[in-house]
This record gives structure tokens, C-alpha cells and sequence, in this order.
């Protein structure tokens, strides 16, 4: 199948949109092994990519590439019109474009909920303090916990860390936020808040990449779902099209054991 | 509680949290932890026993007809400074009033240091009075002394003694002291334990823990004023001993001055913490602690008798010119707009700075050493300036920061350039506690820097800081701390400019620091290697540059992990300076050891003054590791 002819097929509404985030032919290796194997996609302005695949399928890698938490060995990321290469200024302002949500939160334990989310305004935006914290505050409003700012993370639930953490993305003001597996380490009770608080996001018109098993939140706000295996893009496409007549053979055993 | 019962309003309850051990009484408590079993019980006896049998010993050493402790009370002066000037003693005491009243301002100043409840304290007191009392029963009776003085012996030659019940009502004023301790503790128990609706409950009321240690230290004070512990000192050589007196006034006087300051300055902080200025007056108090033992040293060891023809003429106009235009150089370079200029401004400051260095070596032209450290500090800077690019309160840190480092180097410098007036010629010109303490805290200081960086270049990701780092430490670490200061006191001199008294000191100020830095550095690797992969990705995805990394989210949680070690080290760091008296300086040890027994009044007493040192020694870590408790309890809220 031809992945372009996918991608412009898939979305009228981005079609006139700027690229936000370019891959070409991306390739990525640990060692000898070869995690990602000549990934291409363009990610538009104000998109919702869904990622999903089975597990050691290279979606990690490839999200951590973006900001550079890996670097990659062959092809082009182009972020915003900058390219990833090693020059170190390119790096930061990626970095400070694009804001990221781990798996395990990853918050600060040292600092208090205000402190983590303030922290890079101050020190990277260099805002002046009262203004980084009125809007953390605002932030923690947006994320439905604005009574927990004075908190240490550890005196949190997990799905009140994981907003916390997706309000210290925000804080940057980031265009783009990637999202590796947000709830995949939260107890299913707490997937839902979490979910809520990025539905308003996807609303909000910002680019989002996210990682994802919730196939619910896949259907409901991605703009298109790309399906990886084995370190390739195997299948792109509407959440329609994916869910209703995928083409590809692996990525209908993947639906028929995940849903 | 009822409403007509107005202490009642004053006197909380007591609360039981749930996850506490029930409270037992004093008969289930003992069966319970102490006679469970056939074996507990025999443990418990035999532990009984043991403990009785060292008390009776270490009572009998204190109190036996053998004890010189005469010996000790003549020498408190050459334990505390060993030879330092009469005539100058008053720097001393300026030293530590300035240490003194820092103290009390901290105190003030940082945390709320909460209460003890009265009840503890009653226990405390009834402890006390009970551990009197059981110690006048357990010693042995005394020996009894003669009409010639001697100690009456039986035909066979061992020392007669005193029946029991003699024994007893000589110790009148030991039971009396028992009495009163007791009677106190008693009395504010049941005054804070009242029946109340027909019960017993422990009730609480709480008195600031501040204010019990200044009371009670205050209570030690006057004393000195009223008790008749006698006068005993070597005055210009000859030895005085007078009994039945009060001790000097020349040692009440300041002690009760010290006492008033720490008060004041306690209630100054407590303003402070209240004000607005509360940032500033920490960050001050802070800085201060870290430079006076640098600042106190030349006020204890040098004498401003400045040439103030060249004060006026040179130092002074240097100091204000790298401070003031030196600040107007930072303040430009903190503008907005600064971009590129800034970078390329700073690095050529430091090419420059550099140069200077080389040239001084070759003689090519003439600069004062003071500038070119000026010069060296101003492109650092410089080089610093752009993380504070932005507001004016920012920028105005900067400045500042520069202008107080400015006034100290250049104070610093100056003073070390000009000649001392203290008599330096014997190698005896400081020492006892005030060496132990001063050298102990400086090398702290100093190498606490230094393994912080040993420790980074030792996890780096450059192989090249890695190696040194490492190599570094294991070279260190596989020496004995005395082989390093022996080499230091020879090769440092080498270095010293001609005339420099404090040589045999400097040296083992570097070698010593470069020692524990190492063993630092050990341990906050400890610390760096439990943080986790995810903090370091979630500072990067923020963008936080690498040095903000590690000073924000590294640094903080790994010297958090390893305050332990940390402690441990500074506990050790101090008591291994009685290591100095190796290389000739007269340590507090080294003056128990050897200076006292040497005396002639006092030939070979030696036992008393090492067990005063050793319970010196011993209160100074006990501070420092209940301090460590309280620092861990308290950061530790973050990691819940
Ligand atoms: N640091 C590493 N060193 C070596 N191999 C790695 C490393 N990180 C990942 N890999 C390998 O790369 C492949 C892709 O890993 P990746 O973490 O991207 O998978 P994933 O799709 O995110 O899987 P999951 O759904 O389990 O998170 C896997 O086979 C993994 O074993
Ligand atoms: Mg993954």
C-alpha cells in the first residue's frame, strides 16, 4: 500500500495545513539491532497522531526520537522547520517546542507540584516568577487539580501525577506534546481523568503524537492512527478506515486481539 | 472538656495517632519487652548486671583519691587555644561572638523548632535526678584521708574506706541536687497530668524548644557567677590556684555577653522570618556561615595594622574599580539583546584573564596577583551572565553577587598581604579545640565543592573528566590520611611565598581537603546513581540546559539520598585532625596528650584531660548526628 496516498486521502480538514513534524526514512539502531527501519510520516499542524502496535515494535523509540531523547542513525526529523542534528541550539529549541508525558510520569520528588511545573518558564522561558506561577495555576485549573499545587508528587495518586505532568509540558507552551503510553501505568480507574484532560487538549487544536492502547480515545480524537510493527509503519489511516476495513493482514490480527 | 475550666482551653489532650504502639503501663512494659521469656529474661539480667558493673567503674575512675582533674581545670585555656596571647584574647572572643550570634540568627530565622511538651521535660529532669541517685549509691565509698593528708592504709597496704552509710551523708550535696531534680520533674508531671471527667489523661502543653535550650544554657551561665567553682589558671606563667571562689571574671563576662547576643540575635532572626525580608535575611545568613570561617580566621590570626598609605593609594581604588565597573560590565552583559557579543565578550575576558597568569609567570609585565584573581573571577562572571538575562531584579543579583565577592576577595587579599602582629614565632601560636574546630570546618567546607565535582566528572559522559575523576579518587582513596598530610607539610612550603607563618597549617588545610574531597565524592556518586533514567529525560524534554539539570533535579535529590554518608564523613573529617599533632601542630588532642603532662605542676597527668576531650569530642558529633536526623526527617517529605 502507498503511505502518502493514505495520509492525504485520510484528512481533508489538514490538508492545507504546515508540516509540523517530518520523518524521512528515519532509522534507528541499538547495537546491531535495528529498531526503526525507514520510518516516514509527516505530522500536520493541529493533528492528533494515534501510534499503536505491538509491543518491541519501535513506537517508544520512534516518539523518543523526535525530541531527541535517542538520536538517530540515518533519515531526517524536521520539527516546526528546524532539523534534529547535533547542533546543540537546534536540539533546545526543539525541546522547548515540544513538550513530552512518559509512562511513569517522571516527576520532580524533590520539588513541590508548583515548583516542578515552573521550573523550565523560569529557568528556560526566563518569565518572571509570579507570572510562571499564575500560570501553573491556571494550568492546574485546566487539569482539573488546583488544589494540589502546594503537594509533593508523592502525596498524589497517579492520575493526578500524570496531569500534573502534562501541566509541566504545557507550562513551556509547547506546539506539539508527545504522549508515551500516558495511562498505561495507572489503575483503570484513574485512565479515565487522564484521558478527559487530553480529549480537551486534542479540542484545543495543538499537534499531538500519541502512544496508545485506548483504542476508545483512538476512535474518538485521532485525526489518523498509524499502525507500527517490528520498527516500520505497517498501515495509516482515519480512525474509519482502521477500525472498520484495515488492509493490511498484521494490522487486523493486532485489532483482533487488542479490542 | 468543660467550658468553666480555663486551663483546660490552654492544655490540650494528648493525641494517640492510630499507627503508634498502644501505650502500656510500666509492669506490662517490662514483660513485654524485657522478660518475655526464659532467655530475654536472662539477657535482660545479664545486661543489668554489666551495665552496673561499667557504671561503678567509670565512677570509681572519676571520683578516685588518683584524679588530678585539677589538672584540666588549670588548662581549659590551652585546651580551647593552647598558647594564643593574653593580650590579644580578645579576638577570640569576637570570633565566636560573631559565630554565636550567627547561630541565634539562623535559629531564628530558619524553621519553626517547635516544642518539647512539658512532660518530656519532666522526664528529662526526673531521669537526671534518678541517674544521680544511683550514682552515689553505686560508687565505691571514698577512701579516708588522714590528718597528714595522706590516705589512711590498713596493715596490709591497701586504702582504708569510709563505712556506707559515711559515704552516703558526705554526699549530702549529691542527694540534695537528686532531691531537687526529682521534686521539679514530679511536680510539673502531675501539674500536666490532670483528672479530667474522673479520668486520667495525659494532657499536653508544650514549651518552645528554643527557649528551653537558652534557659538552660543561661542557667549554666549564671552559674559561673555563683558557684564557688574556684579559680584556677596559669597567669603569665605561674600557676594560681584558688579555691572557694568563682572562676574569673575574665571568663564570666564574656560567656554572659555570648549569652545575651545569642538571645538577641534569636530575636532578630524571629523579626526577620516574619518581614518581608525573609529571602534575603536566609540567603545572607547562609553566605555568611560559609565565609566566616574563612573572615574569622585573620581576625583570630592577623592584626589589621594596615599601611594605610597604600590602602588609600592602591587597594582600595582596586577594589572599587573591579567592583564598580566590573558590575556595569555584567549589567550590560545581561541585556536582552545581548545575543552573540555576550559570549564572545566572555571568552575573551578569560583569554585575557588566563594570559595575565602566563605572563606573570614569565615576568613579561607587572600585575598585582589581587587583579589578576579579579580579572579571573570577572570572566567567570561573565561567562555566567546569560542564565541571568532577562527581569531587573535578575540582573541586579548578579551585580550584587559580584559586588559582595569583590568586597570580600579584595578584603581577604589584603589582609593576608599585611604583615600579622600576633606573636607567631612558637609553633604553638594556636591550637587545642580552636585548631581541631577551625581546620575541621574548613576542610568541610572546602572539600564539599570539590567532591561534588569529583563526583559529576565520575559519572560524566566525557571519558576524559571520567578518567581523572576516577584515577583521582582511587589514588586518594588508597592512602593513609597521614602519608597526604606528611607529603602536603613538605611540599607546600615549596609553594608559599617567603615569610608565610601559617605554612605547616596551609599545608594541611590542601591536604586534607583534597583527601576528604575524594571520600566525598564516593558517596555522592552514591547518591547520583539512585536517580533514575526518567529524571534525567523529563528535565531534558522541558529543556533545561545540562548544568541546570544537575543543579536542579540531580544534585538536590542524590545529596538528599546520601546525607547519611555525608554525615558520616564530616563526623569523621573531624575527629581525624588529631591526626595533625603528626606533622607538628598541637591539636586539641595533642594538648591532652602531651602538652598538660609535660607541665610541671601537673607531670604525667595525662587520663583526665583525654577523657574530657573524648566526651568533647563526643557531644560535638552527637549534635551533628541528631542535626543529620532532623535534616533527613525533614527533606525527606519530598520523597514520600
Ligand atoms: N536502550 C535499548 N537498548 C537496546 N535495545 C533497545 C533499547 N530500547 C529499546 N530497545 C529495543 O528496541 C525495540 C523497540 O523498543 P520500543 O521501546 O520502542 O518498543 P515499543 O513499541 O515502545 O514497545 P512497548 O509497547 O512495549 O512500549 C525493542 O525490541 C527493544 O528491545
Ligand atoms: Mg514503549
Amino acid at each position: 500500500m502507498n503511505i502518502d496516498d493514505a495520509t492525504t486521502a485520510a484528512n481533508d480538514r489538514l490538508a492545507d495545513r504546515d508540516d509540523m513534524i517530518v520523518c524521512v526514512d528515519v532509522d534507528k539502531f541499538y547495537g546491531d539491532f535495528q529498531a526503526l527501519k525507514g520510518v516516514t510520516a509527516t505530522i500536520k499542524e493541529g493533528e492528533v497522531a494515534v501510534v499503536c502496535g505491538p509491543s518491541g515494535s519501535g513506537k517508544s523509540t520512534w516518539i523518543r526520537c523526535i525530541n531527541r531523547l535517542e538520536v538517530h542513525q540515518g533519515g531526517d526529523i524536521v520539527v516546526d522547520g528546524i532539523e534534529l542534528t547535533n547542533d546543540l541550539r537546534n536540539i533546545e529549541k526543539i525541546r522547548s517546542e515540544v513538550g513530552m508525558v512518559f509512562q511513569q510520569f517522571n516527576l520532580f520528588p524533590h520539588l513541590t507540584v508548583l515548583d516542578n511545573i515552573t521550573l523550565a518558564p523560569i529557568w528556560v522561558r526566563k518569565k518572571p516568577r509570579d507570572e510562571a506561577e499564575s500560570m501553573a495555576r491556571a494550568l492546574l485549573e485546566r487539569v482539573g487539580i488546583p488544589e494540589q499545587a502546594e503537594k509533593f508528587p508523592g502525596q498524589l495518586s497517579g492520575g493526578q501525577q500524570q496531569r500534573v505532568a502534562i501541566a509541566r509540558s504545557l507550562a513551556m507552551e509547547p506546539r506539539v506534546m508527545l504522549f508515551d503510553e500516558p495511562t498505561s501505568a495507572l489503575d483503570p480507574e484513574m485512565i479515565k481523568e487522564v484521558l478527559d484532560v487530553m480529549k480537551e487538549l486534542a479540542r484545543s487544536g495543538i499537534t499531538m503524537m500519541v502512544v496508545t492502547h485506548e483504542m476508545g480515545f483512538a476512535r474518538e480524537v485521532a485525526d489518523r492512527i498509524m499502525f507500527m510493527e517490528g520498527g516500520e509503519i505497517v498501515e495509516v489511516g482515519t480512525p474509519e478506515h482502521f477500525f472498520t476495513n484495515p488492509t493490511e493482514d498484521r494490522t487486523k490480527l493486532f485489532l483482533s486481539q487488542i479490542l | 472538656m468543660s467550658e468553666e475550666d480555663p486551663i483546660s482551653v490552654a492544655l490540650k489532650e494528648e493525641q494517640v495517632s492510630p499507627n503508634e504502639a498502644p501505650r502500656l503501663s510500666v509492669l506490662q512494659w517490662f514483660r513485654t519487652n524485657l522478660f518475655s521469656n526464659w532467655a530475654n529474661a536472662i539477657l535482660t539480667v545479664l545486661g543489668l548486671v554489666a551495665a552496673f558493673l561499667m557504671l561503678r567503674g567509670v565512677l570509681n575512675f572519676v571520683f578516685s583519691e588518683n584524679r588530678e582533674w585539677v589538672a584540666v581545670r588549670t588548662n581549659l585555656r590551652a585546651l580551647m587555644t593552647l598558647s594564643y596571647p593574653e593580650s590579644q584574647y580578645v579576638r577570640v572572643w569576637v570570633a565566636l561572638g560573631f559565630v554565636v550570634g550567627l547561630a541565634g540568627l539562623s535559629a531564628g530565622i530558619w524553621s519553626d523548632w517547635g516544642g518539647v511538651p512539658v512532660r518530656r521535660l519532666a522526664t528529662w529532669l526526673m531521669g537526671a535526678g534518678a541517674l544521680i541517685a544511683i550514682c552515689v549509691i553505686v560508687r565505691e565509698p571514698s577512701v579516708i584521708i588522714g590528718t597528714d593528708g595522706k590516705v589512711v592504709r590498713t596493715i596490709e597496704g591497701s586504702p582504708l574506706r569510709e563505712s556506707f552509710v559515711d559515704a552516703m551523708f558526705d554526699r549530702s550535696s549529691w542527694w540534695i541536687a537528686a532531691v531537687i531534680l526529682l521534686a521539679t520533674g514530679a511536680g510539673l508531671w502531675s501539674r500536666f497530668s490532670r483528672p479530667v471527667r474522673g479520668r486520667w489523661r495525659r494532657l499536653r502543653s508544650e514549651l518552645p524548644i528554643t527557649s528551653v535550650v537558652f534557659v538552660g544554657i543561661g542557667l549554666v551561665i549564671l552559674s559561673l557567677w555563683v558557684v564557688p567553682y574556684g579559680h584556677y589558671a596559669f597567669v603569665d606563667g605561674t600557676y594560681i590556684a584558688e579555691s572557694g571562689t568563682t572562676v574569673a571574671f575574665s571568663t564570666q563576662m564574656p560567656w554572659t555577653v555570648m549569652w545575651v547576643l545569642l538571645g538577641l540575635a534569636f530575636l532578630v532572626g524571629r523579626f526577620l522570618r516574619s518581614s518581608r525580608y525573609v529571602g534575603m535575611a536566609k540567603g545572607g545568613s547562609n553566605m555568611l556561615w560559609l565565609i566566616s570561617p574563612f573572615a574569622l580566621f585573620w581576625v583570630v590570626l592577623r592584626d589589621p595594622a594596615l599601611d594605610y598609605g597604600h590602602v588609600l593609594s592602591t587597594d582600595l581604588p582596586m577594589g572599587l574599580a573591579f567592583g564598580l565597573l566590573g558590575g556595569a560590565l555584567l549589567w550590560l552583559l545581561t541585556r536582552n539583546n545581548i545575543g552573540e557579543i555576550g559570549r564572545i565578550t566572555a571568552t575573551a575576558l578569560l583569554v585575557f584573564a588566563v594570559f595575565n597568569w602566563v605572563a606573570a609567570f614569565f615576568g613579561w609585565y607587572p600585575m598585582l596577583q589581587k587583579a589578576r584573581i579579579s580579572f579571573l573571577l570577572l570572566a567567570l562572571a561573565a561567562l555566567l551572565a546569560p542564565n541571568f538575562i532577562g527581569e531587573v531584579a535578575k540582573r541586579r543579583q548578579l551585580v550584587l553577587g559580584w559586588l559582595g565577592v569583590m568586597a570580600l576577595v579584595h578584603y581577604l587579599a589584603t589582609m593576608i598581604n599585611t604583615p600579622s602582629t600576633v606573636d607567631l614565632q612558637s609553633d604553638e601560636f594556636l591550637g587545642g579545640l580552636g585548631l581541631t574546630l577551625f581546620v575541621a570546618v574548613i576542610v568541610v567546607i572546602l572539600s564539599f565543592p570539590l567532591g561534588v565535582l569529583l563526583a559529576l566528572g565520575r559519572t560524566s559522559k566525557f571519558p576524559i573528566f571520567r578518567m581523572l575523576s576516577t584515577s583521582y579518587i582511587e589514588v586518594i582513596r588508597g592512602v593513609p590520611l597521614i602519608s597526604v598530610l606528611i607529603f602536603f607539610s613538605v611540599m607546600v612550603p615549596l609553594f608559599l611565598p617567603d615569610g608565610m607563618e601559617l605554612a605547616e597549617l596551609a599545608a594541611v588545610l590542601t591536604g586534607y581537603t583534597l583527601f576528604s574531597a575524594a571520600y566525598l565524592a564516593e558517596n555522592v556518586r552514591g547518591g547520583l546513581q539512585s536517580i533514575t533514567k526518567g529524571q534525567y529525560e523529563a528535565a531534558d524534554a522541558i529543556g533545561l540546559t545540562s548544568a541546570q539539570r544537575t543543579g536542579f533535579i540531580v544534585l538536590p535529590q542524590a545529596l538528599t539520598v546520601s546525607i547519611p554518608q555525608l554525615v558520616g564523613q564530616v563526623i569523621s573529617s573531624f575527629k581525624e585532625t588529631s591526626l595533625l599533632a603528626i606533622i607538628g601542630l598541637f591539636d586539641f588532642l595533642r594538648v591532652a596528650n602531651s602538652v598538660i603532662p609535660a607541665q610541671s605542676e601537673f607531670m604525667g597527668v595525662k587520663r583526665e584531660g583525654i577523657l574530657v576531650v573524648a566526651m568533647i569530642y563526643f557531644f560535638f558529633n552527637f549534635i551533628i548526628s541528631k542535626y543529620s536526623q532532623r535534616l533527613e526527617r525533614r527533606v525527606g517529605l519530598g520523597e514520600r
